[in-house]
């Protein structure tokens, strides 16, 4: 029973920890069209800003996690501003190339500035340390990230559905021209989305110094990968999608490295091709 | 007359909750030059996307020469004799006027699949492509890549593409829409030419009444995914619900032409 | 002058000047005309299913792994016939391949490419996983070069990286001509239908899928054959090469020279490798400058290197005759 327990708190940990990458991501894909494949770069990013805010600015953790991924929507902002904006209209190959390019171009930026090495950040006082669950010690700060996942989906619900911008945003996702023909400064909004999108995925990095507890500079390349999996599985463009897909991934993932461990990273491609054969269109995507 | 080369039983469709399609009984004879028209709405696209393989169907059959072709993908519709024009050009827009119409011709022929051979060996598909530029009157462009064409060569390529399936079955989806008339009366006389020899069957959209009263041999009517009338354009002008539908600019055409 | 005969003109050059790199240039720069060729291989065939056909796969990674991996475990357990070898790696390829392609076929534009990033990378997890018969990490080392046994008991010696060159210029040529038929043959020009217009593609007849899955195998092919060649090169078959950030490389390379003519890949990737090397002297962090030389190309350059010096020696020559 304690194991079965602990590998939920697990699954449910690391699934909510996905959605909060997948959050931005997905939105990003909703309201623009565009994958971005940089959204792993700016998590990454999102993670160093923090820690140099927590370990050289000698601040604490929150400190960390609100000025951290703030720096990084500077980037987010030149990015879709200056690029991304010119390649929404051209074929797919080189929208997702742009993004690409990006990766490459943060991924040595990071090695330049911080170093290529792995970097430990000091360990939490606060929300540190584990507490007992049914006899055996589980991590609070996983119990806090389990705790941040739904509220961020909660708020997130209630920007896009209750207030009067989520309400803008929805409709020029929906149909662009309309939406400028009534009056919606589209590229301005489309920039506002974009870095709101990419402050998500910034935070997932802030909240990830401690739950990884390890800094490198390829740690966007494969959080990007599970974030890609759970945004597809989900319906590219569908949040809701995408907190499903990933609760689904995290607790079966769990269970699998678990009981399977050989075929831990196998489980969640095969998961992906299991959805997809039987809706090709995700979750809740929608059907073209 | 003989089998009819086209029918359905009771095709319908529904989009949420409109029904664009309600119960039809339709049959197309070979050689008879048929209009469908009808009020914005009627279900004629609608009619097109179904009975081509557009639009999957959702209750009813379709049968093609007595075969069943309900659930039987487009391109094998295709291969059958079953072929559509679009009322928006979609053609190849990269590829030179000569390499679009040589698609259809590759893949009726069986040739599509060679992987090969060259191209300029495959003297019969040059001919027949030849062939079919010369009968829309796009053999000078035939280097001119789709993009670079003026509107009206847009439309005459639209239908080339089509008719280079040499299909036995043809649906044009308003094929003249936004010509001018000099290549409007082109048009009609190539599709008139065409019907006269024989090999293909047209079924042709229109919302223009001069060029449905002047081609047709039968015309349909579609109201709301009905069969409002069915039968010569004499028998369409002298029906009243056909009048009482189309009150407005049109029934003054219907007039007028009656008039004459 | 005719452009055929100017291109066949172009590319016989070429080929005598690649059977001349061996006794004219030194061990480096024959070990780097050979990544360049293997790199072409990948490229090129790659492209059939990129700038032919319109459809990005990011997980052609998968196959590239396959043959180097077929090659080395056929290598270990059966025969090093080096011909063989090679055919068993194209096969395992293909094999990959066709169940790969069967899944992801029926999706479209963006899915297609998600979905092949994750199978590329499933493939890569497995190869990861399955320690005993892939080495795991390691990967498989060890691989031989055996003399290429021919007819009469003749056996060609392929030890040294001078006499490999040629086994590599064998197939590299083989590769090339492949692709410049199909590009000029029905089929070729049927996939072009597809990238411009697969509804219309399917309106005129054209079994749309089928094709498409048929390119997406012969892509994979060329792919598995790259890989083998360069686990023979190598001498051995790693796990990365079944990467995404691998996969992505034909892509690149393939924006980079131009996605519309046969050189462009071809010269993308000898761009590519050069630019690696000789930026690799001064920083360590040249893939900053590539993703640099990327974007440049993205924002206005869409043609690639061969697609815009093509524009540009047209609009002069149409300047010269104005």
């Amino acid at each position: 029973m304690q194991s079965y327990v602990h590998v939920i708190l697990a699954g449910l940990s690391s699934g909510m920890f996905i959605w909060l990458v997948a959050s931005g991501l997905t939105l990003i894909f909703g309201v623009l069209g565009v994958l971005n494949f940089a959204h792993g770069s700016f998590y990454m990013l999102g993670a160093y800003c923090a820690f140099t805010v927590l370990k050289y600015l000698g601040a604490g953790f929150w400190a960390g996690l609100l000025l951290g991924p703030l720096a990084v929507c500077a980037a987010g902002f030149v990015v879709e501003r200056f690029f991304l904006r010119h390649v929404y209209r051209i074929a797919l190959p080189y929208q997702l190339l742009l993004t690409f390019a990006f990766v490459l171009i943060f991924d040595n930026l990071v090695k330049i500035v911080w170093g290529g090495g792995a970097l430990s950040p000091p360990s939490l006082s606060f929300l540190g340390g584990s507490i007992p669950i049914l006899g055996r010690n589980f991590p609070v700060y996983n119990l806090f990230i389990i705790a941040v996942g739904p509220t961020v989906a909660l708020l997130l619900w209630a920007l896009l559905e209750k207030t009067w911008y989520g309400r803008i945003i929805r409709a020029s996702s929906s149909d662009r021209e309309m939406a400028a023909s009534l009056g919606v400064r589209v590229p301005a909004l489309f920039t506002g989305v974009f870095v709101f999108g990419t402050w998500l995925g910034a935070l997932g990095g802030g909240l990830a110094v401690p739950y990884v507890g390890l800094l490198t500079p390829g740690m966007g390349e494969t959080i990007i990968i599970e974030a890609f999996i759970v945004a597809v599985i989900g319906g590219l463009g569908s949040l809701k999608g995408a907190f499903v897909g990933a609760l689904v991934i995290g607790i079966l993932s769990a269970f699998g490295t678990r009981f399977f461990p050989a075929f831990d990273m196998a489980l969640t491609f095969i998961l992906m091709g299991g959805v997809l054969l039987w809706r090709p269109q995700g979750l809740f995507g929608a059907t073209r | 007359m003989g089998e009819p080369l086209l029918t359905t039983q009771k095709l319908s469709n529904h989009f949420g909750m409109v029904c664009t399609a309600r119960d039809l009984d339709l049959s197309f004879e070979r050689g008879v030059l048929t209009s469908i028209i009808g009020p914005n709405g009627a279900g004629k696209s609608t009619l097109i996307n179904l009975l081509t393989g557009h639009l999957p169907v959702q209750s009813g059959t379709i049968r093609f020469q007595g075969r069943d072709i309900t659930r039987l993908p487009i391109h094998k519709r295709v291969r059958m004799g079953i072929c559509r024009s679009f009322q928006i050009v979609n053609v190849f827009p990269e590829l030179t006027v000569a390499q679009n119409v040589m698609i259809p011709v590759l893949a009726r022929t069986g040739r599509s699949w060679r992987p090969i051979r060259s191209l300029s060996r495959e003297t019969t598909v040059l001919r027949e492509t030849e062939a079919m530029l010369t009968k829309v009157g796009l053999l000078p462009e035939r280097d001119t890549p789709a993009t670079a064409l003026s509107h009206g060569d847009l439309r005459l390529l639209e239908v080339g593409v089509a008719l280079a399936a040499a299909p036995m079955l043809l649906f044009l989806d308003e094929p003249t829409a936004g010509m001018n008339p000099v290549e409007r009366v082109r048009l009609l006389e190539n599709i008139r030419q065409l019907a006269r020899e024989g090999r293909t069957t047209f079924v042709v959209v229109e919302h223009d009444m001069d060029v449905v009263f002047s081609l047709s041999e039968r015309i349909i009517v579609l109201h709301r995914g009905e069969v409002l009338c069915d039968g010569t354009p004499a028998q369409v002008r002298g029906d009243a619900k056909v009048r009482e539908v189309y009150l407005g600019d049109d029934v003054s055409d219907l007039f007028r032409i009656n008039e004459e | 002058m005719r452009a055929q005969t100017r291109n066949a003109v172009a590319a016989s050059a070429v080929l005598l000047a690649l059977c001349a790199v061996p006794f004219l240039a030194g061990k480096f720069a024959i070990y780097l005309t050979m990544r360049i060729m293997l790199l072409g291989i990948f490229a090129v065939g790659y492209n059939l299913l990129l700038g032919q056909t319109g459809l990005l796969s990011f997980g052609h990674g998968a196959f590239y792994a396959a043959g180097a991996y077929g090659l080395g475990l056929f290598g270990a357990h059966v025969s090093t016939h080096p011909l063989l070898g090679v055919a068993a790696g194209v096969a395992a390829a293909v094999l990959v391949a066709l169940l790969i392609g069967y899944l992801c076929v029926r999706h479209t534009e963006i899915y297609f490419a998600m979905l092949t990033l994750a199978c590329g990378m499933m493939v890569f997890s497995l190869i990861w996983n399955l320690r005993e018969i892939t080495g795991g990490d390691d990967g498989l080392i060890g691989i031989m070069r055996a003399p290429v046994p021919l007819f009469g008991g003749i056996k060609i010696p392929i030890g040294t990286d001078g006499q490999f060159y040629f086994f590599v210029l064998f197939f590299f040529a083989l590769g090339v001509w492949v692709v410049h038929r199909i590009r000029q043959s029905p089929f070729g020009l049927a996939l072009a239908g597809i990238r411009e217009n697969a509804r219309r593609s399917e309106f005129a007849g054209v079994p749309v899928r089928r094709y498409r899955l048929a390119v997406f195998v012969l892509s994979g092919a060329f792919a598995g054959l790259a890989g083998s060649l360069e686990a023979l090169l190598e001498s051995n078959a790693r796990p990365f090469m079944a990467h995404w950030t691998h996969s992505a490389e034909p892509v690149l390379v393939s924006l980079l020279g131009g996605m519309s003519s046969l050189a462009g890949p071809l010269v993308g990737g000898a761009i590519y490798i050069a630019m690696r090397e000789i930026i690799q002297r001064f920083t360590e962090n040249w893939m900053l400058w590539f993703g640099i030389v990327l974007l440049v190309i993205i924002l206005g350059f869409r043609g690639g290197v061969v697609g815009t010096l093509s524009a540009l020696f047209r609009k002069a020559a149409a300047k010269g005759e104005g």
